[in-house]
């Protein structure tokens, strides 16, 4: 047997055990039926333009978006906060603090949700409302956007800013000219990939949406009706696309910000 | 010094307890090459970055043009600074990161600051390379952005934080010849900061040697080599071979009895250091010593006999180490490799010549 064929065979296993289940959304999607089952019946757009039929989705697409845009912007304005100070001053606990921050990276998400929830109705006395689940997703977009912006900070020449001061710059303003543009690459990728876990998540947004679902909560619930579930299949295949053009798009501005800094590629996400 | 441009009086620095500068004064003249030479942690660069404004002093004052600098910040004062790693802004083209500190300048059209940037690159040697990215320059080139970028300001000091210890060896030789030209050029006052010796000597009007947040001595580079103030200094700057002595101070004059030399009487001025009594140290550079070679004529004045106990050869100079009759350690002697002279070997008798002038005692 030729070296490292077992490792290939494991390698390719890996591979579609991982990606046939989203393989088959877009093969339902197209399947002109109403049972996810084989043999398949024939091919068909008609799910495809249902979508376009179902008022109660385009509000829940809405409702996403809101919440997904508002959301990124959120996270990644809190993510160059921590970032930058995370890479530049030294303070008491910073460790410490720090890590608070990164926390609901690794928390369960139902964990969050059930706090926030509990905080938010019982303790706060609010209503829910598109803006709890901003609340929620901001908390576990957060670390993620000073992950990513950690990155790009650390890669910064300390005394880049320092020239700029010494070429006549304010703080202010050597933070604008110099140190924003170096960062932008890591700021649009830490803008996409909150926007993208937003866009997704389900559990936060279960607990803490009110009586505007986003996507994901709207799509649980139409799981319930059978003949629904073709629609569904073709929604999934417009966002998984959706999903992997973001990634890729995140991925090409994070590595142009390396290129352009002339740092070494210290791998990101891809 | 007459109408100094800079100013430094008791200039102190702690960080927490690191007390980094310990009363810093001296004054830097206007179109004068300055350097503060001194090993690592020595305090060289923190008293530049006070200087450039990038460091509060704890204590003490930095005039600069007879202004204090206390309550000006960097980018409002009369200095630029060549950075380590230069700096160079990454996003911008070579124009660009030159006319930087221009584009606030409201008194040029964009027609002069344009002229401004191609007048700073031809005067470093890069006219024509505006356009190039700055991820497509060599260490050198980029060395020659940041100095552009600094002078295209006009400052009064240019400040150079270690600017050559990233070259290789032979960039680094070019460019330190290249840089005093530069300074003699546009005349202003630069202050290097360097911990390579040579070139402090090469490049400096006069060198400030630090140890430990203090100025160990300021002197001009042949004063400094001739006459080091401590045994320190000396050792920091050069070769020197140090054999006991004891010394008896007698008004101007000073009698020593040298260990392998013998009995000579001095100037104090050979003590920069202040005349020593008693115990003492004296000290000689490698090329003021000779081994007389096959040459029957020489009668030096001062001569002593030893015996070979390494022989370097470097092509243009031979280094020998010669045990002298009575010293504990042998010296070391550079000679000149001349067409003719021959090159001793290890074990034979060397004649060893002599200059009492050179001579430089300290403290034992």
């Amino acid at each position: 047997m030729k070296q490292g064929t077992g490792l290939r065979i494991y390698a390719i296993a890996y591979l579609i055990f991982l990606y046939l289940p989203v393989a088959l959304l877009p093969i339902f999607a197209f399947n002109d039926g109403t049972v996810i089952a084989f043999p398949l019946q024939g091919f068909t757009t008609k799910w495809f333009v249902e979508l376009l039929s179902i008022d109660a989705l385009h509000g829940a697409v809405r409702n996403s978006l809101f919440v997904a845009i508002t959301t990124a912007i959120l996270s990644t304005i809190f993510g160059i906060f921590a970032a930058r100070a995370s890479s530049r001053y030294r303070f008491p606990l910073k460790g410490g603090i720090l890590g608070l921050i990164m926390v609901p990276l690794v928390l369960p998400e139902i964990i969050v949700g059930v706090a926030l929830l509990v905080m938010v109705v019982s303790l706060m006395g609010l209503s829910l409302s598109l803006w709890t689940v901003v609340l929620g997703h901001t908390l576990i977009c957060t670390p993620f956007a000073v992950a990513i912006l950690s990155a790009s900070f650390n890669g910064l020449d300390r005394s880049l800013e320092e020239a700029a001061i010494d070429l006549g710059e304010t703080a202010m303003g050597a933070f604008f000219k110099v140190t924003l543009p170096l960062v932008t690459p890591g700021i649009v990728s830490a803008l996409l990939i909150s926007f993208t876990i937003s866009l997704d998540e389900f559990i936060i947004a279960f607990f803490l949406t009110g009586s505007e679902p986003t996507l994901p909560v709207y799509l649980w619930g139409q799981l319930r009706f059978p003949q629904r579930i073709p629609v569904v299949m073709a929604l999934g295949t417009i966002l998984v696309i959706l999903s992997l053009v973001l990634l890729t798009v995140a991925e090409f501005f994070r590595r142009r910000g390396v290129r352009r800094t002339g740092a070494k590629d210290t791998g990101g996400f891809l | 010094m007459k109408d100094p441009l800079i100013v430094l009086d008791q200039v102190q620095k702690y960080y927490d307890d690191y007390h980094a500068l310990r009363g810093i004064s001296c004054e830097i003249g206007k179109g004068e090459f300055f350097s503060l030479l001194g090993p690592s942690g020595c305090g060289k660069t923190t008293l530049l970055r006070t200087i450039a404004g990038f460091e509060d002093v704890s204590s003490g004052r930095v005039l600069i043009g007879g202004r204090d600098m206390a309550d000006v910040p960097a980018n409002l004062r009369p200095t630029n600074m060549v950075f380590q790693s230069y700096a160079i802004f990454p996003h911008l083209d070579v124009a660009g990161n030159v006319g930087f500190g221009l584009r606030k300048r409201s008194d040029l059209s964009a027609e002069q600051k344009k002229a401004k940037v191609i007048e700073a690159l031809e005067m470093v040697g890069l006219a024509g390379y505006g356009k190039r990215p700055a991820h497509a320059l060599s260490g050198g080139q980029r060395q020659r952005v940041a100095l552009a970028r600094a002078l295209v300001l006009e400052p009064e000091v240019l400040l150079l934080d270690e600017p050559l210890s990233a070259l290789d060896k032979k960039m680094r030789e070019q460019m330190q010849t290249e840089l005093r030209r530069l300074q003699r050029h546009v005349g202003i006052t630069f202050i290097l900061v360097t911990h390579d010796q040579e070139e402090a000597l090469i490049m400096s009007d006069r060198i400030a040697v630090m140890f430990e947040g203090e100025i160990a001595q300021l002197a001009a580079p042949q004063t400094l080599y001739r006459r080091p103030a401590s045994r320190k200094v000396a050792e920091f700057i050069g070769v020197m071979n140090f054999l006991s002595a004891t010394s008896t101070v007698s008004g101007d004059s000073v009698a020593l009895d040298i260990a392998g030399l013998g009995k000579v009487t001095l100037s104090t001025e050979q003590c920069p250091g202040g005349a020593p009594s008693g115990a003492a140290v004296a000290g000689l550079r490698p090329e003021t010593l000779s081994v007389v070679i096959d040459d029957a004529t020489a009668t030096p004045s001062h001569s002593v006999t030893g015996k070979v106990v390494e022989v370097v050869y470097y092509g243009d100079m031979t280094y020998y180490e010669v045990a002298l009759d009575g010293a504990q350690k042998p010296v070391t002697i550079s000679m000149k490799n001349l067409p003719g002279r021959r090159v001793l070997e290890i074990g034979d008798t060397a004649k060893v010549a002599w200059d009492p002038s050179a001579l430089v005692i300290f403290a034992a």
